[in-house]
């Protein structure tokens, strides 16, 4: 599990059918100081909680990215929104900023 | 999951049998730095069942999701596949916050 940034959306047409009709999110992973972490790959995952662009949120992947969404073990998704950061000034207090 | 763009295909001959008769993809994916979106330096290789053409963004799932959009069980040596082939995507929170 990871703490990102939504970016943005993502919207596909052409899908395999495992994929589902589910709402998919653009996140940038963050480190320390609500940056992105340098040339990380940004990653899409699935949304039932309802985040919007700019919010932080914590993503789970694989067994329990499907658990949370409530999909079973045959769906094409290994990645998903399982909460939203009350407070994203609090989630890196501890950290080192620069 | 991730979203990137194709920008080649790769044969191999020699492979392992469960991989016979796929079609693979050379993906590179979509990143962000502190000024907005770019290329991530890594390239994935993932099999497409959609027929994505070179330059078009694509999703790419890991794992067994991606085992799962194969359709060959879970007992076979495949770890990436496209997904989905993009329509649009906006990215209106890239950059520093």
């Amino acid at each position: 599990m990871f703490v990102g940034r939504v970016i943005g959306e993502v919207w596909a047409t052409r899908r395999a059918e495992a994929l589902g009709g589910i709402r998919l999110l653009a996140i940038v992973p963050l480190s320390a100081g609500d940056t992105p972490m340098s040339e990380q790959a940004m990653v899409v995952a699935a949304d039932q909680v309802g985040a919007g662009v700019g919010e932080q949120v914590v993503v789970a992947y694989g067994h329990a990215a499907r658990n949370a969404l409530g999909v079973g073990e045959d769906a094409a998704i290994e990645a998903a929104v399982v909460g939203i950061v009350d407070d994203p000034a609090s989630a890196f207090a501890g950290g080192s900023t620069p | 999951m991730m979203v990137g763009k194709v920008i080649g295909q790769v044969w191999a001959t020699r492979k392992a049998d469960s991989l016979e008769g796929l079609r693979f993809l050379l993906v590179r994916p979509l990143a962000a730095n502190a000024d907005g979106v770019c290329d991530a330096p890594e390239i994935v290789v993932a099999a497409d069942l959609l027929g994505a053409g070179d330059g078009e963004l694509v999703l790419v799932v890991f794992g067994r999701a991606a085992r799962n959009v194969i359709g060959r069980g879970q007992g076979v040596a495949y770890q990436s596949a496209v997904v989905g082939i993009v329509d649009e995507i906006q990215l209106a929170g890239a950059g520093r916050s």
